[in-house]
């Protein structure tokens, strides 16, 4: 009796799941079937489930409007670079507000966790005024400097960092090492899993970013995947094979950075909630 | 430590210095307005921009001293681009840009330096080359051209030639909208398939093409707000029984369309000329079931109206003036440049002596052999020029609230054109 109920309550709990996986696969399943077809069959009726075998030439299309190695690069480049500079900033800075001693430390942490509370569109044309200033209109830099210290990196890593014990900094100093090379010698390694974290978190907003890019990216030589892709987008007229295809490919990047670093992720996104 | 710092932050604005050397000092020379030259950059977007392109090269022919890059957004993205610019003062906007003509009294509204007036640099002289409706919708108050004219889109409603037949309903005897009503009736015991789409809360484009065929836009030609007239009236009575016979397809956005048109799901389609280009692209199986007639009339009213249809403009903050209008001079007025975007992507062009081409007046077979362009070609003189301001936009988004509140939440249809008349007074007084 008890073990039937077991077994039905674990069929139910396996239909929810299956129903729950269905969900959130179809929309991917459709956008790869829809790139593997022409634009006006995606709409058919009944919809076509298997995939076509217009890949090649959607592929085609899409190369020719955007040429997508460029595009590709640019994006991967931009995301790369940044992600790098800012989680290794915003794990010096997390470093310095959770271990360091001085003058006007928790005005300065106040004063960065404000910042997360502005709307960026605020700050837009104010930065975009900038860019213009310095010329870097249509730079990689335009793009990569103006967030790189960011708020949110700063505030996870600081949480992290408060979790290293004081004597292991300590210790070090006694055996005579550096500030610097503590840092990255023995701080750093130990807060791995937060800087994967974060490098996720960067490198995606970073890699899904349209506004920024699209304000101050003007060639088609500069744009980033999603400035691309959204000027595929016509006014009368969309080829929809080629837009999925375009969809499809900037989602690979993404899942392989994701799928070698997820192991960190979670057990860095938890790891400043617990006190122990 | 401190020396390291320092060392680092000076290798990181080494760094910056060298990075941004690149982009400076490629202004180069311009010249004056008999000898134009020096670069200019343009913004359009998708098939517009690619005419542009295209047009390019022969203007170089006339004016070899003249470089111009075109560069391609989408449009809602150029909007996006052009406010922040617009809003910076006019820092990194082009030397030219292409914009939607109803976009065009908003941006002026609240950017009323942002943009060059045409006819100080001589551009009154074409005056007569264009319809009366479309040089209203780029002129400003005082009647001087800020945009230069470009592609329209006069309305009719393409429908299914097959579904019709199968109906045993001739599209000549659709006069008037009540016949529209009593042919969607037929069509769907025959067919199964509704009369039109309308996304519903979201889209107001029938209402508009109603009001545009009467003369009016939301406003009459005193700028006082028309919703309340018998002519919004009857418009949106029309609408409602529409819905009420359940001929309405309400699918969304732009994709509902376009899905709607493939999968044979509606008979017909009431929009401007330039969705002919999107039916031949996205159904290319249904070759010779399609063709177009013009819109339905009120009580034998005028049946003509326009949905779309973009000008260029020069923002103010262009440094090569000259090279600007002499490209936006040719750009709208070279015959063989608008006949390039026509045939290649369906860009209707609003230059009237391009009419006679045999492009327009050739039968085209997809069209179920019918000289279709020619049909768009005969009605754009006689398309109502309509008050277009500053408040249009909103306006539209007023009226597709009520459109939802009346169909779908069964408000009359008095209240709820009166509510959004009240709405849009507030929003006028700010």
């Amino acid at each position: 009796m008890v073990a039937s109920k077991k077994i039905s309550s674990k069929i139910i709990i396996y239909i929810l799941l299956i129903a729950g996986v269905v969900l959130s696969i179809a929309p991917f399943y459709w956008m790869i079937v829809g790139s593997t077809l022409p634009s006006g069959e995606i709409f058919r009726v009944p919809p076509k489930l298997l995939p076509g075998d217009y890949l090649a030439k959607n592929f085609q299309t899409l190369n020719e409007s955007l040429g997508i190695a460029r595009i590709f690069w640019n994006s991967l480049f931009i995301a790369l670079v940044y992600t790098l500079f800012s989680t290794l900033i915003s794990a010096m800075a997390g470093y310095a507000f959770a271990k360091f001693k001085f003058k006007g430390k928790n005005v300065f942490f106040f004063i960065i966790l404000c910042t997360l509370m502005i709307p960026s569109q605020v700050t837009l044309i104010p930065l975009f005024e900038m860019m213009v200033t310095f010329n870097w209109l249509n730079t990689y830099q335009a793009i990569i400097l103006p967030t790189l210290a960011s708020p949110f990196a700063i505030y996870l890593m600081r949480q992290n960092m408060k979790a290293i014990p004081d004597s292991i900094m300590e210790a070090s100093r006694i055996d005579g090492a550096g500030e610097l090379k503590i840092f990255f010698t023995v701080i750093l390694p130990v807060t791995r899993p937060a800087m994967a974290a974060v490098g996720i978190f960067l490198f995606m907003s970073q890699w899904n970013s349209l506004l920024w890019p699209l304000i101050t990216l003007n060639s088609k030589e500069m744009f980033t995947l999603p400035v691309a892709l959204s000027s595929l987008i016509g006014m009368a007229r969309i080829d929809y094979g080629q837009l999925m295809l375009g969809t499809t490919l900037s989602t690979i990047p993404i899942m392989i950075f994701f799928l070698l670093l997820q192991k960190h992720f979670i057990s860095g996104i938890l790891g400043g909630s617990v006190k122990e | 430590m401190k020396k390291y710092m320092s060392v680092m932050l000076v290798m990181l604005l080494l760094l910056l210095s060298a990075c941004s050397n690149k982009t400076a000092g490629d202004e180069g020379k311009i010249g004056d307005s008999k000898n134009p030259s020096g670069s200019i950059t343009v913004w359009g977007w998708d098939v517009a921009a690619a005419t542009m392109k295209a047009a390019v090269e022969k203007f170089q022919k006339q004016y070899p001293d003249v470089e111009v890059k075109v560069e391609d957004f989408n449009s809602a993205d150029l909007y996006d681009k052009l406010t922040v610019g617009l809003a910076a003062r006019g820092s990194g906007l082009p030397d030219v840009v292409l914009m939607e003509d109803e976009r065009i009294p908003g941006y002026l509204h609240q950017f009323p330096q942002g943009f060059l007036n045409l006819n100080k640099l001589g551009y009154e002289k074409y005056k007569d080359s264009f319809n009366l409706a479309k040089v209203a919708a780029v002129q400003n108050e005082d009647g001087d051209f800020i945009a230069a004219p470009w592609d329209i889109g006069p309305a009719g409603v393409f429908y299914r030639v097959d579904y019709f037949e199968k109906a045993n309903v001739d599209p000549n005897s659709i006069q008037t909208w009540d016949d529209y009503i009593e042919a969607g009736k037929k069509i769907k015991e025959a067919t199964g398939a509704k009369l039109l789409p309308i996304d519903i809360p979201n889209y107001d484009g029938v209402f508009q093409m109603m009001m545009q065929s009467q003369g009016l836009s939301y406003f009459d030609n005193d700028d006082k707000i028309a919703l309340e007239s018998k002519e919004a009236i009857r418009s949106m009575e029309v609408i409602k029984k529409l819905h009420d016979e359940d001929l309405i397809l309400n699918n969304k956005g732009w994709d509902g369309i376009v899905t709607a048109t493939v999968n044979g799901s509606v008979a017909t389609v009431p929009y401007g000329v330039w969705y002919a280009g999107t039916i031949m692209d996205q159904a290319p199986d249904l070759k010779g079931k399609w063709d177009a007639f013009y819109l339905p009339s009120f009580d034998g009213g005028t049946r003509y109206a326009n949905v779309g249809g973009s000008s260029v403009l020069i923002p103010s903050s262009s440094k090569n003036q000259s090279a600007a209008y002499a490209f936006v001079e040719f750009f709208t007025t070279d015959t063989e440049s608008q006949l390039l975007g026509f045939e290649k992507y369906g860009l209707f062009p609003s230059l009237k002596e391009t009419y006679s081409a045999p492009q327009f007046t050739e039968n085209n077979e997809y069209f179920n052999n019918s000289p279709i362009f020619k049909k768009f070609a005969d009605i754009v003189d006689q398309v109502p020029q309509i008050n277009v301001n500053g408040n249009f936009a909103k306006a539209s988004s007023l009226i597709s609230n009520a459109q939802a509140a009346i169909l779908l939440e069964n408000k009359a249809v008095d209240t709820g054109l009166n509510e959004a008349k009240k709405q849009l007074e507030n929003e006028r007084k700010k």
